[in-house]
């Protein structure tokens, strides 16, 4: 790395501005768990790097009613510690506690988490159930675009001079529920193999009225699986319907996956995770409902 | 070369640092402090565990620079008037410590566990240290040292 230039950013204003100046020979670093070791592996080799981990405005999560607006500043340690995101929020918290360790989960960041677009990235498929929008601003100003159209439309991307301020999203009511399964190869540290979760709500005879399943690892980026809720939805979660949905989901992960290494086992995986997943929405259901 | 300002083990600095430096070089390099020790450079075995402002971060993992106006805390900040702290006497009275390379970073984390949590399980003894690689010990004596360690900070040893 030959770094010609670093600034530690101390309000939003000023990045943008730094942004605006530097344009791509500029990269921001947050928690830096990814970007240090990009840099020192020359994968990247931008001239400035514009610190934001000590811009106090963005690492609020704010409860604002009917919504929730997370700073992209946020740590992984925030998420979890933060009471938000217990009872029909737990899915998130669940998948921000499996990144990494306590030290990369100390400095990990959500906005660095979807700035960097790692297709494994635990905390997005909570964040697609949840449809949040992401929040940019530039010195020409603010705009949004849904999370789901960042990963698969090749124009929804973060412009040069744009920096992620938050991420936020409408609270699912009480009787829906989020809920996260990861697979990794180990407990601490491990690189997400494949995770779902799913965002659902049933009617009083237990049809699913409302359903969200987005996978992380299933394809190039983490994406809303359609088939499946089409799948899924209008029905009752009867054994012979879940057994169905998972061959659902694994034929259109087929069409992603088929001639990948990875393919058979990530198949066979699939289904438990669906499973998992599920039972777990289901449980906190269930309270809900006694 | 860049100007900045940090408390290192309660003693403040003002250094003139390279762009390219991280957090574990400055430690090492320029303070000579070589208890925080580098293993694999990406994270993973948090042997250069440091706690930054109150929290645990791999030093491996943060730029100098960033840490202008920071507080950090090292191992060698761990012993107050010429005394060793409860968890690294934990550590040698249980034998939780062989070749000694993920000692410093493990006791980091034990502490920042502590700190916040004065009386954890065992399964969280093991949850708080699961950033830190040991090659040698199996772990348990680790966790014994942790849960010793405990005793002692209430006995105020």
């Amino acid at each position: 790395m030959a770094l010609e230039e670093v600034y530690k950013g101390e309000n939003v204003d000023e990045v943008v501005e730094l942004l605006d100046k530097y344009g791509k020979d500029a990269k921001i670093i947050a928690g830096g768990t990814d970007i240090v070791i990009d840099l020192r592996n020359n994968r990247i080799d931008p001239k400035v790097l514009i610190d934001i981990s000590s811009i106090e405005e963005l690492k609020g999560i704010k409860d604002k009613g009917e919504y929730i607006e997370i700073g992209a500043g946020v740590s992984f340690t925030q998420v979890v510690e933060n009471p938000l995101f217990e009872r029909n929020l737990y899915g998130l918290n669940k998948a921000c506690h499996m990144v990494g360790s306590p030290q990369i989960r100390n400095k990990g960041t959500l906005g660095g988490n979807i700035a960097n677009g790692s297709p494994a990235a635990d905390s997005i498929p909570p964040l697609i159930c949840l449809n949040s929008t992401l929040i940019l601003k530039s010195v020409r100003g603010r705009r949004e675009i849904s999370i789901e159209d960042y990963y698969k439309d090749e124009n929804e991307k973060i412009r040069p001079d744009e920096l992620l301020v938050s991420i936020g999203f409408k609270k699912p009511k009480e009787n829906q529920v989020l809920s996260f399964a990861k697979l990794g190869l180990r407990k601490a540290l491990a690189i997400s193999r494949l995770s779902i979760a799913i965002l659902v709500e049933l009617d009083e005879e237990g049809k699913i009225i409302n359903i969200e399943v987005a996978s992380g690892s299933l394809g190039k980026y983490p994406m809303r699986e359609l088939e499946l809720e089409q799948f899924l939805l209008g029905k009752k979660l009867e054994d012979s319907t879940v057994d169905e949905g998972v061959l659902v989901l694994q034929r259109a992960m087929e069409k992603r996956l088929a001639g990948r290494s990875t393919f058979p086992y990530k198949r066979v995986a699939v289904d438990r995770m669906f499973r998992e997943a599920l039972e777990e929405a289901m449980k906190y259901l269930d309270e809900v409902r006694l | 070369m860049k100007e900045i300002q940090l408390n290192v083990n309660g003693k403040d600095y003002s250094l003139n640092i390279d762009e390219n430096m991280r957090l574990i070089d400055l430690l090492r390099d320029k303070l000579g402090l070589l208890g925080t020790k580098e293993g694999c450079g990406e994270g993973e075995c948090g042997a250069c565990t440091v706690i930054m402002d109150g929290e645990t971060v791999t030093s491996c993992l943060v730029m100098a620079f960033q840490a202008h106006g920071s507080e950090i805390l090292t191992i060698e900040g761990l012993e107050s008037n010429g005394k060793i702290h409860p968890i690294q006497q934990a550590f040698i009275d249980v034998g939780a410590v062989q070749c000694g390379f993920c000692t410093p970073g493990m006791i980091m984390s034990a502490k920042a566990l502590l700190d916040k949590n004065p009386n954890p399980t065992r399964e969280e003894i093991r949850e708080g240290i699961s950033g830190n690689l040991c090659r040698c010990t199996g772990y348990n004596k680790i966790v014994d040292g942790v849960e010793l360690a405990i005793n002692y900070i209430e006995e105020g040893k």
